[in-house]
């Protein structure tokens, strides 16, 4: 996998050839390149509380796309941040209205609940992997289409605010009290806290034994099944993490700018985090500034409309352009390696713990 | 009228690795030829060559006087080569006609099952088999299967057809049935390669025999009736006279009545196994009924053709694999139990038999590489990489590890050197018990000498060592017993200084 500096560079190339291209398909549909740029900019950073929105947007990228990152690193493609962020937010949503005592301690419960419930959520597709050896990349996609389900039942059905207009299922607001932010989404608390969840990601990963021996079993779990590593505590465990982190990016949305429990409500989160992961070359720093690069991109897609005429999804086609690029240039790594690989191919090796694809192997054999 | 088949001056480098050196042989038709040889003589190689799936640094490869199209499994099997893996290439979930039909190069772009089914139902009946075209392929047992290959390969009319090791996959009793379809398929006039292990079979089905060692001839398509066992074993192994015999541990011990003089006849035994059965390893057959002993400052060598279960009590040594009954023990405390980890906290260490794939992780750094053995060894929860990348660095000074930096990627690094930071890596401080695969396998000679130096020297120290390796030369220059493993079990134990020819016997079983 991509870990190091030079594939940040990469990543940074990928994204300006994204950007110009997008200039060159605006400029071929008949808009001006140069007022969308210039909206970009303005969306994202100079305009009156741009850097606001942007920050409102990276923080919960930072948090799933750290996450995605300690999985992917470790071989496993646990792309189901999407539905453990919403099982996160519904804990959250759920559990402060009935529970007793002072607004802190219900926040701070809440959250908790949130971070057990995107934990729960993701543990199970880890159970799958290491009870039949089922993909994780099937399982977590699938789990998310079930979450976006539960979101649904949840805000039509048990949660419903009856009084509210109708026109989208959501749940009654949350108290102000219990909020960790105001609907700009950006507060000291939850600052804070996404501040010293990178800190603490970037200290697993590059200064533990765990974080050495994940990536170790991403990269060859042979080797590292041979060291005495287990790659199913290493499932266990990666799982737990990333989906915790989801979990907590869901509850500050509902106790942030959201404010209540909405039926699909930021629906993108969870994809666009892998693609932080990707840009970020699987690593905690990377992972942060591209979580800032989409935040941005996040906030100037929300701003664009009102200063161009360019449709909301002329943004989203930059977007898709770096996603279109970075899977390119992994496949494009991935052959190399292939080609690079021995011609005579060695004995098949037995897969350690992990009945079937732990064996992702990237080291060529 | 020319050879069905001819390799002229072949040759097929690897990187500077000389796996196919400067091979002439030539295959008259309508015969079976056995071509054999130890493990890494190039067997596999060859067979690749002749079947169009390697192109050759140098040489070429005649098939009925015209050149092969080289590097082309599809031409070669147009001018009628085709070669029957040793592992099998059909599709499991296809069923058996969907799988014929898949590698049928004539067969039509669309076709209805019904008759798809029909024809190779007929197809298989007229070879004589009773397999139903309907079933899956995973559902065949591995005899059906192989018969299978053969059935699917003769459909494209081949003069040649190659056989890679087909009876290291079959019980004895079926190893019967295939030589019978292998002489009904010469009689019928085609010329066969058959690439054997055992030495029983190739006198049971060859016409001619042919061997290979270190990528030469050493034996070139002689009639099996002028040959004898011995002569071929000794063909095979290399002759005594060539065995580099000056730095060997028999030559050390001139002059000791017991030929072990740094031995303590007191020492106590390290490792134990008794009776120790174990389920198959992905790679490598059960065990049955394996006894051990290793005493302190004794190298054990353990011999054998590949895939009699070396791999597996190779596993089973590291704690990596399970036993399925039986006992180890480790100094007189059991272990049978632990894993990994647990066994190496104990002094036991392992030098996997495939670096490359088990032994170190080719992406990351050096540093990282030896960390985490330490780290998960001393059970430290988090460190500081720079006194890791220190420590690592006096570490490959130690053992003379050719490398630019402690950050390198451990890929960049060639065989040899690889194999010095599994050793700087793995034979550090409290070693009591050293298990490794074929460790000088690949390396040239001064990595070799090197390398076994390094475990000889440890043994002087009183650490036991487990060597397991498929170069009889090896066994016999490092170890003080050799042990044979042949079917899972432990079929002779020797002492080091038994003939080369009692030990090759005892790996291939006693030739008629």
């Amino acid at each position: 996998m991509i870990t190091n500096g030079s594939a940040l560079l990469r990543s940074i190339v990928m994204i300006a050839i994204a950007i110009v291209a997008c200039a060159i398909i605006f400029q071929l549909s008949g808009y001006s390149a140069v007022d969308a740029m210039s909206g970009f900019v303005q969306g994202a950073i100079t305009g009156p509380g741009s850097l606001m929105s942007t920050l409102r947007w990276s923080l919960p990228l930072m948090l799933v796309g750290v996450g995605t990152v300690l999985c992917f690193r470790s071989g496993y493609f646990n792309v189901g941040a999407q539905g453990q962020l919403y099982m996160g937010a519904i804990a959250a949503a759920a559990l402060i209205p009935v529970l007793p005592g002072p607004a802190p301690v219900r926040m701070a419960v809440g959250v908790l609940a949130a971070i057990a419930a995107g934990m729960l959520w993701s543990l199970i597709a880890a159970w799958l992997k290491t009870s039949t050896g089922a993909d994780e990349l099937l399982t977590t996609l699938m789990l998310n289409f079930i979450g976006a389900l539960v979101l649904q039942y949840v805000t039509n059905g048990p949660l419903r605010d009856l009084s509210g207009s109708g026109q989208v299922a959501a749940a009654p607001p949350l108290p102000l009290d219990v909020r960790i932010t105001g609907s700009s989404g950006v507060g000291p608390v939850n600052v804070t806290l996404v501040i010293l969840v990178l800190i603490g990601c970037w200290f697993l990963v590059n200064r533990t034994t765990f974080g050495l021996s994940a990536t170790i079993v991403g990269r060859n779990p042979q080797v590292a099944a041979r060291q005495g590593v287990n790659p199913r505590s290493i499932v266990w465990s990666t799982f737990a993490l990333s989906g915790g982190l989801a979990g907590l990016a869901g509850a500050l949305e509902v106790l942030g700018p959201t404010g209540r429990l909405i039926q699909g409500f930021s629906p993108d989160v969870g994809f666009t985090g892998v693609l932080v992961a990707l840009v970020g070359g699987l690593t905690v720093l990377g992972a942060t500034f591209a979580a800032l690069f989409f935040g941005a991109l996040a906030a100037a897609i929300g701003y664009l409309p009102i200063v161009t005429d360019l449709p909301r999804s002329a943004l989203e086609v930059l977007q898709g352009l770096v996603a279109l690029l970075i899977t390119v240039q992994l496949r494009a790594r991935w052959k190399k390696r292939a080609a690079k690989a021995k011609p005579d191919p060695a004995p098949a090796v037995s897969k350690p713990g992990v009945s079937e694809p732990a064996a992702r192997t990237e080291d060529p054999t | 009228m020319p050879d069905a088949l001819e390799a002229r001056s072949l040759t097929k480098h690897f990187g500077d690795f000389a796996a196919i050196d400067d091979v002439s042989l030539s295959f008259p038709r309508g015969q079976v030829h056995a071509v054999v040889g130890q493990n890494g003589a190039g067997k596999t190689t060859f067979s690749r060559l002749i079947c169009g799936l390697y192109e050759p640094t140098a040489g070429e490869v005649l098939v009925d006087g015209t050149p092969l199209r080289v590097g082309d499994i599809r031409s070669a099997r147009q001018q009628g080569v085709d070669m029957v893996h040793q592992n099998f290439s059909l599709p499991p979930s296809f069923t058996v006609a969907e799988a014929m039909q898949l590698f049928d190069p004539g067969a039509p772009a669309v076709v209805g099952r019904r008759a798809m089914e029909r024809r190779w139902s007929e197809a298989l009946r007229r070879r004589g088999s009773a397999i139903d075209a309907r079933r899956r392929i995973r559902d065949l047992s591995v005899e059906a299967r192989q018969s299978l290959e053969i059935i699917r390969a003769l459909e494209g009319q081949p003069t040649v057809l190659l056989l890679d090791e087909p009876t290291a996959v079959l019980a004895p009793s079926e190893v019967q049935g295939l030589f019978e379809q292998v002489r009904r398929l010469r009689d019928s006039g085609l010329t066969i390669l058959i690439i054997l292990h055992k030495l029983p079979e190739v006198f049971a089905i060859a016409d001619t025999v042919s061997v290979l060692r270190e990528g030469r001839v050493a034996l070139a398509v002689t009639p099996i009736g002028e040959v004898t066992a011995e002569e071929l074993t000794r063909h095979i192994i290399g002759p005594d006279s060539e065995l580099p015999q000056a730095h060997s541990r028999a030559e050390d011990a001139v002059g000791s009545a017991t030929g072990a003089d740094h031995l303590d006849q007191a020492s106590g035994t390290v490792l134990e196994l008794e009776a120790v059965d174990a389920p198959p390893s992905a790679s490598d057959r059960s065990l049955e009924d394996v006894d051990l002993r290793v005493r302190a400052g004794e190298v054990l060598g353990i011999a054998g053709v590949e895939g009699n279960g070396q791999e597996t009590l190779l596993d089973v040594l590291s704690g990596f694999g399970r036993v399925s009954s039986g006992t180890i023990r480790l100094e007189g405390t059991e272990v049978t139990g632990l894993g990994v980890l647990a066994r190496r906290r104990r002094g036991v260490r392992f030098i996997p038999s495939d670096r490359n794939s088990q032994g170190v992780s080719l992406t990351t750094s050096l540093w990282e590489n030896i960390a985490i053995t330490d780290l998960l060894l001393e059970g430290r929860r988090w460190f500081s990489p720079r006194g890791r990348k220190a420590a690592a660095a006096t570490r490959l000074a130690t053992w003379k590890v050719k490398h630019r930096r402690v950050e390198q990627l451990a890929g960049e690094l060639s065989g040899g050197n690889v194999q010095r930071v599994i050793l700087a890596r793995e034979l550090a401080d409290g070693v009591r018990l050293v298990i490794a695969g074929n460790p000088t396998r690949g390396l040239d000679l001064a990595a070799t000498a090197f390398v076994r130096a390094g475990l000889t020297a440890l043994a002087q120290e009183g650490v036991a060592v487990v060597i397991v390796s498929a170069d009889l030369e090896e066994i016999r220059d490092v170890s003080d017993r050799i042990c044979v493993m042949r079917g899972g079990r432990i079929v002779a134990a020797l002492e080091r200084n038994a003939p080369l020819a009692t030990v090759g016997a005892a790996m291939v079983g006693d030739a008629a």
